[in-house]
């Protein structure tokens, strides 16, 4: 039965306390033995600190990569790891009967910190981490070039690289792309419900116009949303300095004071906008091709002042095993046929020339479609992502959460 | 029975259907969407009758795979965690020993930890001591943070029982696992069945911490999350719904022999078997299904 | 064996129990333990972390986020309150009336819980869209307002929380009370002859177990939570769960989410002991005498 002796209650306290001492010794010693067993011994020692990155930097990596040979073997069973729904599986069985061996291929990356967070203590280990090629988004793939967390890859075995687009050949964090090859890639812009909004909407100020207040959402990822706010300022965000991307973040964080911002988001905008919610998001173009069916007022336009494209490329962790098939593959992928039915499966910006014409044949809807291939006056205003050290990264991303309140 | 009480029990009954029906809400929008035509990738708004879904749901095995690998996770979770954590709250509740006050406050840790520091600390772990992620480290991770809710769920059960039947059974020669098995265990069966559905649902749905220790196996739920980015495939829909139908004609079944079995008592003793404290325990849980 | 009859009984609790807490010293402990010398070191991930007993990290997460702890509290005792109010009924229901069904609406309680909490938070999102029918009714009997809505509020938040929790707490009520002899009930009704009076003075007290367990299970967890807040709210209304995740997934700040960790961890467990307290179960503290 209920009993509130105050008195009572603190002399509990202070033995649940004297308890707790004696018995956590008590606990120490036991679980000395116990970590013994389970050979976690070594976490509890291990906790004197935390591997940095600093083993492999990119200098030596880039000497590396000059002369790089991967001896061609057979393929074996080796690993793909991408992202769920990013392939049609066709593409995978054809290229295990083609070239042998056996592609595992795993959808397994849901999200790209989340991925981090599951192998970067490996990474920072300097062991294998069981997979020969993965799919990271720019500012992931930069920091694994930085980090030296990747294995260059050998051209000599990706002939096809010749026909990577011109404007990706090229980028900040792997300006030869000797550890990064494009896979797909989406442009950043506006997506809105054109009933809501009365007419099309064309400019990155149409994010903080006072007639949307509270019917806009926006991307919550400093790089998504800081960058493209600075395009709408006329500045040339992929050269962008740590404190324009802080002034940016800043402004977002004033007009989200104001209210004019429903919700900070990442693909889970594609709800809000499709059922009405808002009226205006900070949008994928890729999702956009799809939500059409579902709700079809909705509109995406290519900012005017130019348009952040990001792209999930293809890479080799360090330590890798099977180096040649990952190539192969990376080769294969890059066959404008091969990157035709990948691109009619997904659905991206397809980072490969020459597929246009084959898709005119075979599916003229998705040849014609602006959101998966680009006018070229639109292309020309493409870019890509600024390149931060991770003190700045870190920065950036302590600055953000303060806007999103985490 | 007096009308008012006939009243309350309407009342407790529309109640208790209005709970139910809250928790299914967005489990009928669920169900409903596993036939919608949809014409993009995404599946948020009603386009059409299709059965087609339906037609093909294991066309894609890795998604079917993930499927499989949850049940199979849920259910070795479930009788793990259930087995340690019965034991463990008859221990806490049933007698005394030293250090008993704060084993009690230990067990609620795990549950108060965020995932994401549960998840990757344990991760580190399993580095450290060269073990692969994989099933079974999912399984391990699944029993740490199950156990503390057994725990609680059957101590609910204990608490307040007469402490002397089991020392009864024991003056009277019994061992402590015959003691446990026929007077500890019945006593407290339907905390235990509560307790092994409610670490089979919390097994099958979780996210964070699967994520650190799955290594490259695929589950439900993180075939779901990362499926977010291309549109939820509408077969997706499709399995939870099979699942769902599957679970409940189990429990059909089972109810269906229950009534058999109370029937065939009902000649022999002339006493309805309805009494606690011995109430029957379900032939099928959630493991059941998996198995 | 050579052990005396005393002897032996001393040794089985620890038969019953270290199974279990070796379990938890093993995989939840001990790699706790490494966190708790994380929380303490400073550094950056380029250049590693060290342990320089930096217990400014703690001050400092307090000071920085009282906010977000305090509406983490403050929501997840909310969702404890209603799920109380939903759930008690129910597993009252359960436990006297259900009979054979009993079992089957146990089930029934969680299969919701096995369509990941994804499809089951879109769908919310589907139902609950501003302009969707349901809202509109709210609008229509005044429980909205006009111009209001439902997603993207506090309101949401903890109604996600309630949600999600509600069969943490159905079942271990269900579990105390299906526990309670039906005869005393009647003997007191006899008593009393009010009712309500035998509830309060029989069934209620016999039942705290379950209301400690349940409270503690939508509680304790709720506290950590962000999916709700992230998936349901705006910035307004993110909790102590959602600092931990963008600290350790984003910023990669992690002696700060380490800290935050056990701070929370602490404010909880000393909850729990006033708690326990409070309720006067024998649950935890009389054990510890």
């Amino acid at each position: 039965m209920p009993d509130l002796d105050p008195e009572r209650a603190e002399r509990e306290l202070d033995r649940f306390f004297a308890e707790q001492r004696l018995t956590r010794r008590r606990f120490l010693g036991r679980s000395a033995s116990a970590a013994l067993m389970a050979g976690g011994l070594g976490a509890v020692l291990s906790a004197c600190g935390i591997d940095g990155t600093a083993a492999r930097n990119l200098a030596s990596l880039q000497r590396e990569a000059a002369s790089v040979n991967h001896a061609r073997v057979e393929l074996g069973d080796w690993t793909f790891s991408n992202w769920p729904l990013y392939i049609d599986k066709a593409v995978v069985k054809e290229f295990d009967a083609r070239y042998g061996g056996h592609c595992k291929y795993v959808e397994e990356i849901n999200d790209n910190n989340d991925f981090y967070g599951k192998v970067r203590q490996q990474l920072a280990a300097g062991v294998p981490i069981g997979r020969d090629i993965v799919v990271l988004t720019d500012y992931m793939a930069a920091r694994w070039v930085r980090f030296g967390y990747v294995t260059p890859i050998d051209k000599g075995n990706v002939p096809n690289f010749g026909n990577l687009v011109p404007n990706l050949r090229s980028i900040n964090y792997d300006p030869r792309r000797q550890f990064t090859l494009p896979y797909q890639s989406g442009a950043i812009g506006l997506g809105y419900d054109i009933e809501q909004t009365g007419g099309e909407l064309t400019s990155i100020r149409d994010f903080f116009d006072p007639r949307w207040k509270g019917r806009v959402t926006m991307l919550a990822d400093p790089y998504d949303c800081a960058t493209t706010v600075l395009l709408g300022e006329g500045i040339d965000a992929s050269r962008a300095t740590l404190d324009q991307v802080l002034g940016a973040i800043d402004r977002i964080g004033a007009a989200n004071d104001q209210g004019q911002f429903r919700r900070f988001t990442g693909n889970d905008y594609t709800t809000d906008l499709t059922k009405g919610n808002v009226a205006l998001a900070m949008a994928y173009s890729g999702d956009l091709v799809q939500l059409r069916s579902d709700n079809p007022n909705l509109r995406f336009s290519y900012p005017e002042e130019g348009a952040m494209l990001f792209t999930d490329n293809m890479m080799m962790p360090a330590h890798v095993e099977h180096a040649y098939a990952a190539e192969t593959m990376m080769n294969y992928l890059y066959e404008p046929e091969v990157a035709a039915v990948v691109c009619a499966w997904v659905n991206y910006i397809s980072p490969v020339e020459g597929i246009k014409p084959i898709l005119e044949r075979s599916d003229p809807d998705i040849a014609s479609n602006e959101l998966i291939f680009p006018p070229d006056d639109v292309r020309e205003r493409l870019h890509s992502y600024p390149s931060f050290s991770t003190r700045q990264e870190q920065e950036m991303y302590e600055a953000m959460a303060k806007v999103t309140g985490a | 029975m007096r009308a008012s009480d006939r009243a309350r029990n309407w009342a407790l009954g529309i109640w208790s259907a209005a709970a139910l029906l809250f928790l299914f809400i967005p489990v009928f929008l669920i169900v409903l969407f596993s036939f919608n035509d949809n014409k993009g990738r995404f599946n948020f708004t009603w386009q059409g009758f299709t059965l087609d879904h339906w037609k093909e749901p294991f066309r894609d095995p890795d998604l079917a795979k993930a499927m499989e690998n949850s049940l199979l996770i849920a259910a070795v979770t479930t009788v793990a965690a259930v087995l340690l954590g019965t034991l463990l709250a008859v221990a806490l509740t049933r007698y005394r020993f030293r250090g008993q006050g704060a084993a009690g406050f230990f067990v609620f840790l795990p549950m108060a930890t965020p995932e994401v520091v549960l998840g990757a600390s344990l991760l580190a772990m399993f580095l450290v001591a060269g073990i692969d992620t994989g099933f079974w480290t999912i399984v391990i991770a699944h029993v740490m943070f199950t156990v503390s809710y057994v725990v609680v769920t059957v101590r609910a059960r204990l608490e307040g029982m007469d402490p002397y039947i089991e020392e009864a059974a024991q003056d009277l020669g019994a061992g402590v696992w015959t003691t446990f098995f026929k007077v500890t265990l019945p006593m407290i069966a339907p905390g235990v069945v509560a307790a092994a559905v409610l670490a089979a649902a919390i097994s099958i749905d979780d996210y964070v911490v699967t994520s650190f220790n799955a290594g490259q196996t695929q589950t439900f739920p993180l075939y779901i999350f990362g499926a977010t980015r291309q549109g939820v495939p509408p077969e997706v829909n499709v399995l939870g719904t099979m699942l769902l139908v599957g679970v409940l004609l189990l429990m059909g079944l089972n109810l269906a022999v229950q009534k058999a079995l109370a029937r065939r008592d009902r000649a022999v003793v002339e006493e309805p078997p309805s009494q606690p404290p011995t109430p029957a325990v379900p032939a099928a849980g959630p493991s059941a299904v998996a198995g | 064996m050579g052990l005396s009859l005393s002897q032996r009984r001393r040794l089985i609790p620890w038969m019953f129990a270290i199974p279990g807490l070796l379990w938890l010293i093993v995989f939840f402990a001990i790699p706790l333990a490494n966190q708790a010398s994380v929380s303490l070191m400073t550094g950056d991930p380029e250049a590693g972390y060290s342990l320089t007993w930096a217990f400014d990290t703690y001050t400092s997460a307090i000071s920085d986020y009282k906010e977000q702890f305090l509406r983490s509290f403050l929501y997840a005792g909310a969702a404890t309150v209603i799920d109380l109010v939903i759930a008690f009924p129910l597993a009252y229901f359960m436990a006297y009336k259900a009979g054979r069904w009993r079992n089957l609406m146990l089930l029934l309680v969680v299969l919701p819980f096995f369509m990941s909490y994804v499809l089951r938070t879109v769908s919310w999102q589907l139902i609950l869209a501003d302009n969707g029918w349901v809202v509109e009714r709210l609008r229509d009997v005044g429980l909205v307002a006009d111009d209001g809505r439902v997603l993207a509020t506090g309101t949401a938040v903890i109604a996600g929380i309630a949600y999600n929790f509600l069969p943490f707490m159905v079942l271990p009520l269900y579990v105390a009370l299906e526990r309670i002899d039906r005869r005393f009930v009647e003997a007191a009704t006899d008593l009393y002859a009010s009712r309500l009076t035998a509830f309060r003075k029989v069934t209620l007290p016999l039942a705290i177990p379950g209301i400690f367990a349940g409270s503690l299970l939508v509680f304790i967890p709720a506290c950590g939570d962000f999916v709700n807040a992230a998936l349901l709210g705006t910035p307004r209304q993110y909790m102590i769960g959602n600092v931990v995740q963008s600290k350790f997934l984003n910023v990669l700040d992690y002696p700060t989410a380490a800290a935050l960790s056990f701070i929370l961890m602490t404010i909880i467990l000393v909850g729990i002991v006033l708690y326990s307290r409070l309720l006067g179960t024998r649950n935890l503290t009389e054990a510890a005498t």
